[in-house]
């Protein structure tokens, strides 16, 4: 008589750009900003799930810009979520198929089910709903894309925005000369520590689309909750022309703001294990929300670089200069 | 056979839930709705009904999860109580706006600060803009078959809004009735199942809620009204059905008790219309022409229906178990409601508010009586030397 | 029971609850249309071009398509962001301003 979860048909691995499935399910036609880091993250993750998908989408950049005005440019199923509660949507659409297909009222596929939510609608404002859904074990994606602030507000501060960055909450004066003061959340590390139900968590960036369309499809892959918390550098918040945002994305990983690892069946594994870091100072100088730095602010994140990643295993420290 | 037995509010309720057959459940605990879904969760729990049983993280968390069940094709069913409905106010509007039929048990309780856990109509009442089908029941029984009149009215195709099904916490939730329970056979004639006109389905992709621009605002707007009208009929016909069906024939929106030679009534929602009646009769033994009309939808508010009732009196008393601090006239929510139903009346009856109940104090016959006082006065004075008394704080 | 509904007049009615059709796989949404914010577009050489899928797999706007024999630009929805050309391996993208072009979108009297 005990309730079982509904089974669902599994996806293959891309092996290759050449081989990367061809059709898409977000579609030109949206007012996202030209060059867009969350855009190519979302087509990246349509791409991979298909057209057995349903997503959720909380208020954001990925809401507002993608949807104006009373159209939508996906070719699957789309909902509106607070910024709240995308965690909960999610959780609700998931249910209602479990029970549906169970007692017979619905006769299709379980679908793949995706939030994609922004950091503030993951790490802040939505925090509590994600930590739900991952606690609950929901058969459901959790996707934060990253890009490090309220963006579609007009750019202010978010937990994940990183220390030292200019936004229009946080921003430079002589009071607080480094603008954000707080050392950002990490959102990744949040799911796994706490959440044992949880089958596979992955970070991800736009800058490496093979590697993120293959997490993506072993997290749908997972009976159960899966998380990805994905990059996705924002050229109008960053201070960076719209022709860089992949190059932003690579250089975050090759400094060390960006890590790639993946926790799979209770085993976590680095994807990117660098054997030489570029030093921080690269990436910060190529953003205008840094440009207001001293010495002394880089030194302090790259002393902070350097630590996270020796948390992690990765243990090739670059020397925080602070003249 | 329909079977009688003794129940709670809340276990009347948790009966009609397993006869609707509702497939998502949310539960978060707050008093005095709690009890439901712990019926809830040993009725799942024993496979007497099959249904997906959710520990919300928190009231909005139930609603937001029921949000997505719903546009997603199920059948849902969620309550709360007190700053737990206040908790989810931010849900409500999507879920109508978004036209899914969810229903809500509010067993009311008065809002904090500080906590009490006596009933108050203020929760749910403050909820009463949001586009949501709400009214109260009075008895157990009432409690069982608004549950099912709610999700046929709801989720009628010419309607699709959620509903607030309450009643008074305490005195309806917790305190034992009689109710009939009808055959499960009865509930399928009266009740279809739920068809969604537009379901997150891979099958047939669609977009729920995409940004819009002001000028798209009015008409999205003026359809939302529209279908709350729409409900009115849908309403009626529902209740005609259900005294069909069932054998129990409610009057759609307005309850009257010896109104038919009376010059004064008091006008009241929920369960202390229980002991109106009984103050009623005595008062009436005593020569006092009042009668009783109790509203039983206060969303769709039947306006026409309130005005021909209450043009027949000289003078009408609102009982308020609710507080709206500045509202106008400084009582209650309800007053300012029923003088705008009687606007247009040729004969408009004099009116007076009395803030009653408060804080889940149960209301008395003395009290009863002295409403009935005032209101011989009003009607013999031609008018009210205040609009508002404060029952318990009168000379 | 007489009715409270408002008439609302054929041309101003919006789809119910704001829900709205879903655009076909690889199709387009015309309520969005793109094109014209362009400055500068891309061009591909196709000789140089390996078809290496770079240009595709990154736009944002799924602007580049991918042909059987060539890629080609969807120029109503390109943004002209660059992202393509900073990205072919081979430089096979040039960015070329849209005065340059008689079909460019700040010459056209009609958009798309």
């Amino acid at each position: 008589m005990e309730a079982q979860r509904v089974e669902k048909a599994k996806f293959d691995r891309i092996r290759s750009l050449q081989k990367a499935p061809i059709d898409d399910y977000y579609v030109s036609g949206h007012r996202t900003c030209a060059g867009c880091g969350p855009a190519i993250n979302y087509r990246l993750v349509a791409k991979a799930s298909g057209k057995n998908t349903i997503f959720v989408g909380p208020t954001g950049c990925m809401y507002v810009a993608n949807t104006s005005y009373l159209c939508v440019p996906w070719a699957v199923p789309w909902i509106h979520a607070q910024i709240t509660n995308g965690g909960g949507i999610g959780s609700g659409i998931a249910a209602a198929y479990e029970a549906r297909i169970r007692k017979g009222k619905y006769h299709g596929p379980y679908p793949n089910v995706i939030v994609m939510a922004g950091d503030g609608g993951s790490a802040d404002i939505g925090l509590q709903a994600l930590s739900g859904a991952m606690y609950r074990d929901h058969d459901l994606l959790f996707i934060a894309y990253d890009n490090e602030a309220y963006a579609n507000t007009g750019i202010q501060v978010s937990p994940t925005t990183p220390y030292g960055a200019k936004t229009t909450f946080t921003p430079p004066g002589p009071v607080v000369p480094e603008g954000k003061k707080l050392w950002p959340k990490d959102l990744a590390k949040l799911i796994v520590g706490g959440h044992p139900s949880v089958k596979y968590v992955a970070t991800a960036s736009i800058g490496y689309p093979l590697d993120l369309m293959n997490k993506v499809r072993k997290a749908l892959n997972v009976e159960g909750a899966a998380f990805m918390h994905i990059h996705a550098p924002c050229p109008k918040g960053w201070g960076f022309p719209a022709n860089k945002t992949i190059e932003i994305a690579r250089l975050a990983v090759q400094t060390g703001m960006w890590t790639m690892w993946e926790f799979e069946n209770g085993e976590f594994k680095l994807n990117i294990e660098p054997k030489k870091l570029k030093p921080v100072s690269e990436y910060l100088e190529v953003q205008d929300r840094f440009n207001h730095l001293t010495a002394e602010h880089k030194a302090k994140i790259q002393n902070f670089v350097n630590q996270k990643l020796a948390t992690l295993g990765i243990k090739v420290p670059v020397e925080a200069v602070t003249a | 056979m329909a079977t009688k037995k003794f129940l709670t509010g809340l276990g009347a309720a948790a009966t009609a839930v397993k006869m609707a057959d509702v497939d998502v459940i949310t539960s978060f605990p707050i008093r005095p709705y709690t009890g439901v879904m712990m019926i809830l969760s040993q009725m799942v729990a024993n496979g007497e009904l099959d249904a997906e049983f959710i520990h919300a993280d928190g009231e909005h968390a139930q609603l937001s999860i029921c949000h997505g069940a719903s546009a997603a094709g199920a059948r849902t069913f969620t309550g709360s109580s007190g700053v737990g409905v206040t908790y989810a106010f931010e849900t409500y509007s999507p879920i109508s706006g978004g036209r899914c039929p969810v229903q809500m048990l509010i067993a009311d309780r008065t809002l904090d600060p500080p906590g009490d856990f006596g009933s108050e109509h203020t929760d749910a009442l403050g909820c009463r803009d949001q586009g949501w089908i709400m009214g109260w029941a009075e008895t157990p029984q009432e409690a069982f078959d608004n549950t099912l009149i709610y999700y046929r009215v709801g989720e009628d195709p010419r309607v699709r809004l959620p509903q607030f099904n309450c009643h008074d916490g305490y005195f309806v939730s917790h305190i034992p009735g009689e109710v009939e329970i009808p055959e499960q056979s009865q509930v399928d004639a009266f009740l279809p199942p739920y068809q969604p006109v537009h379901p997150l389905d891979p099958q047939n992709p669609v977009g729920h809620g995409p940004q819009i621009f002001p000028d798209q605002g009015p008409a999205l707007e003026a359809m939302r009204h529209n279908a709350m009208m729409a409900s009115m009929p849908v309403i009626e016909e529902a209740i005609g059905d259900f005294g069909r069906i069932f054998g129990r024939t409610y009057s759609p929106f307005l309850e009257e008790f010896m109104t038919d030679d009376a010059d004064l009534a008091f006008f009241i929602n929920g369960a202390h219309a229980q002991t109106a009646r009984y103050a009623i009769g005595h008062l009436r033994e005593r020569g006092v022409k009042v009668g009783l009309v109790k509203i039983r939808f206060i969303r769709p508010w039947p306006t026409d229906a309130v005005m021909e009732s209450l043009s027949k009196f000289k003078a009408v008393g609102v009982i308020e178990t609710n507080s709206s601090f500045g509202i106008a006239r400084g009582g209650g929510i309800l007053a300012p409601e029923v003088c705008a139903s009687v606007y247009d009346a040729p004969q408009r009856p004099l009116i007076a508010s009395f803030m009653a109940g408060l804080g889940g104090e149960p209301i008395t016959l003395n009290e009863f009586y002295f409403v009935a006082e005032k209101l011989s006065q009003i009607a013999r004075q031609g008018k009210a030397e205040k609009p508002v008394y404060w029952l318990g704080f009168e000379e | 029971m007489k009715s409270y509904q408002v008439k609302i007049p054929k041309e101003k009615l919006l789809p119910e609850a704001g829900i709205v059709k879903a655009p076909p796989p690889n199709g387009e949404q015309e309520g969005m249309i793109t094109g014209c914010w362009r400055v500068l577009r891309p061009v591909i050489d196709h000789e140089k071009c390996t078809m290496c899928r770079s240009c595709w797999i990154f736009c944002p706007d799924q602007a580049i398509e991918l042909g059987e024999e060539k890629m080609s630009v969807k120029l109503k929805y390109c943004k002209g962001c660059g992202i393509c050309a900073g990205i072919c391996p081979v430089g096979a993208i040039e960015r070329v301003p849209e005065l340059d072009f008689e079909d460019g979108v700040v010459r056209l009297e009609e958009l798309f």
